[in-house]
């Protein structure tokens, strides 16, 4: 138990994760199963942002007055590239729900089964 | 000439960048661009394959930063594939010329080609990155331009094939990124060949474990194993004929060489790990099989049925990868690179049967067998590969694979990977069947030509390098035999 409330971050991250992907598989909507989506990857790069932390730890810039420790910068990195990752399939995701939409004038999955 | 790695992965994706302010109106630019991209592509895989040959695998670290800091760009006996993506790739841009021209709106054809190149470059990427986290990179390039390139054709399906493909794969996309998160937080390198001698000395089989198999599970979405399918046959049969050879060929793919850089990752942690995992790998690999083909026996759409028959040649690759033996595993790896070339076989012959006639089910498509000799003789070639009649390019793959589980001591898998052809020869007597033996039930049968020559051409290339591949498959379990000795070779201290 103690090394769950040490990784309090952790955790959260983890909870998150899951209420993003019940999401995607339990609503019916598409736009909130994409909601979904973006929760997860919420939790995910918050996951990895807490990664780099380091107790005490300065941004590492490059200075006179710079002193370790340092938080580590590759985790901010990654979530940056990722966050554009992220951004270009929601776009994507948002433009075929339009198509889906004009098509079929509904954006519930149950009635979009009986269609096809 | 040690930048050739990195010039073979740049080139494609900064052309795709390029094409769209080339070609934007003029779409034949588009195409003769997006075919000598391809090309120049080729030859520099064929360059970098045959360095491999002379000096074995070899890296290339970007911009100077050397090994844990900088990128690291890592050529072995997997990353050869890259050979077969450039084949399937300038084949498919060839039959393109045609096709594509009749089914895609004239505005999207420039960004057809776009995404194409963009596909082709991430998969490169994919096969040749040392770095985790590029991994994931080239991982998303590949996944986001195949959603797109599903819905480019329009249709009544295809958008909501691709919204479902699109929820499947960036599910798993965010999985694996969340896996890397906590092998970064772990080892705090994101080289695999660091990461791999790290996490050996890493104690922490709780969070080794989540991370295997999270990865395992994430790539097991993208390669459709049986329960995890469920948004493949939409996706692949609403996307356009080219487009369905390059997902079923190339893009599933990706998953399965997801899985051996995994191990390749957890080879010195963690050895329970790997063995519960191989275990889940060839039950569900032999579910894979059977419930794969199966599910084809019911379809009447012919591109259904081919997707569901990916479905099942993904399940005896995973099996092979599962028992992991030497032979096994070498011929999962041959399966993934004659599979790519038998289901471009598949899909592009049904494409121009479905572009010459107009119809997509096997029931209108009866007699067409006459209609177009070429194009279904093709087809007929492909399927007989498909079931893994000896000569032919099904064969040597699911031969090595039923070999590696006898040794592996487990008989019963070896019998499962012989007896199911009797299910697979099912379905494709089904499609033989319509074609060649039954009389035509729509008129405009008698009325169809045979598919024009830049879509009959590659579709004849591909079935004769079906004829031959089965005999050469011993380059292939060559090149990558050493690749594949490391792999299950017990870890070192």
């Amino acid at each position: 138990m103690d090394a769950l409330w040490w990784n309090l971050d952790y955790v959260a991250a983890v909870i998150l994760f899951c209420i993003g992907l019940y999401t995607v598989v339990a609503r019916n909507n598409l736009i909130k199963k994409l909601l979904g989506l973006n929760i997860m990857e919420t939790a995910v790069f918050a996951f990895i942002v807490t990664t780099g932390s380091v107790d005490g730890g300065a941004a590492p810039l490059v200075g006179a007055d710079a002193l370790p420790p340092f938080a580590s910068p590759v985790p901010h990195a990654m979530v940056l590239t990722g966050i554009v990752v992220a951004v270009s399939v929601t776009a994507l995701a948002l433009s075929l729900i339009v198509a889906v939409y004009r098509d079929h004038r509904t954006l519930e999955a149950d009635e979009l089964r009986e269609i096809d | 000439m040690r930048h050739w790695l990195p010039a073979v992965v740049m080139f494609p994706l900064v052309a795709a960048a390029l094409t769209p302010f080339l070609a934007l109106s003029r779409a034949h630019v588009a195409r003769a661009w997006a075919l000598l991209v391809v090309a120049l592509t080729s030859v520099g895989a064929v360059f970098l394959t045959s360095r491999l040959v002379i000096e074995g695998p070899f890296s290339y670290a970007m911009g100077d930063w050397s090994r844990p800091y900088g990128i690291e760009l890592r050529f072995d006996g997997f990353s050869a594939a890259i050979l077969f993506v450039c084949l399937i790739h300038l084949l498919v841009g060839v039959y393109s010329s045609h096709y594509a021209a009749r089914v895609i709106s004239a505005t999207r054809l420039p960004w057809y080609y776009t995404l194409l190149l963009l596909n082709f470059g991430g998969m490169i990427g994919f096969a040749v990155t040392g770095d985790l986290f590029n991994l994931f990179i080239f991982m998303e390039l590949v996944s986001v331009s195949s959603y797109a390139l599903v819905a480019i054709g329009g249709g009544r399906v295809a958008p909501l094939a691709a919204f479902r493909y699109l929820l499947a794969g960036a599910s798993s996309s965010v999985l694996i990124l969340f896996c890397i998160g906590v092998i970064y937080a772990l080892t705090g390198s994101l080289n695999m060949a660091d990461v791999s001698l790290r996490l050996g000395e890493t104690q922490a089989p709780a969070p080794i474990a989540l991370a295997l198999g999270g990865l395992a599970a994430g790539f097991m979405v993208k390669a459709a194993l049986f329960p995890l399918h469920a948004w493949l046959p939409d996706a692949h049969a609403s996307a356009p004929s080219p487009i369905s050879a390059v997902l079923s060929g190339v893009v599933v793919k990706l998953g399965i060489l997801g899985l051996l850089r995994v191990y390749q990752v957890f080879h010195d942690a963690g050895g329970a790990q790997v063995a519960a995992l191989n275990e889940v790998l060839v039950w569900l690999g032999a579910a894979s099989i059977l419930a794969g083909a199966f599910f084809a026996l019911f379809q009447d759409e012919i591109k259904l049925i081919l997707a569901y028959s990916t479905i099942s040649n993904i399940g005896y690759i995973v099996l092979g990868l599962g028992l992991a033996s030497q032979q096994s595993i070498t011929g999962a790896t041959i399966h993934v690179l004659n599979h790519a070339l038998i289901k471009a076989t598949l899909f592009l012959a049904a494409g121009a049967l479905i572009h010459q006639t107009g119809c997509r089910t096997l029931h209108e498509l009866r007699g067409a067998g006459h209609a177009m000799p070429f194009t279904s003789f093709a087809l007929a070639v492909g399927l007989l590969a498909v079931i893994g009649v000896p000569p032919l390019a099904g064969f040597p793959g699911k031969w090595y694979v039923a070999l590696g589980a006898l040794s592996a001591g487990r008989p019963a898998f070896a019998m499962l990977v012989v007896l199911s052809a009797v299910l697979v020869s099912a379905y494709s007597a089904r499609i033989l069947n319509a074609l060649y033996f039954q009389p035509p039930s729509h008129e405009r049968i008698l009325a169809t030509h045979e598919a024009p020559t830049s879509m009959l051409l590659p579709v004849l290339i591909l079935a004769a390098l079906c004829l031959v591949a089965g005999v050469l498959a011993r380059f292939p379990a060559a090149l990558v035999g050493p690749a594949v000795a490391r792999l299950i070779a017990p870890a070192a201290g």
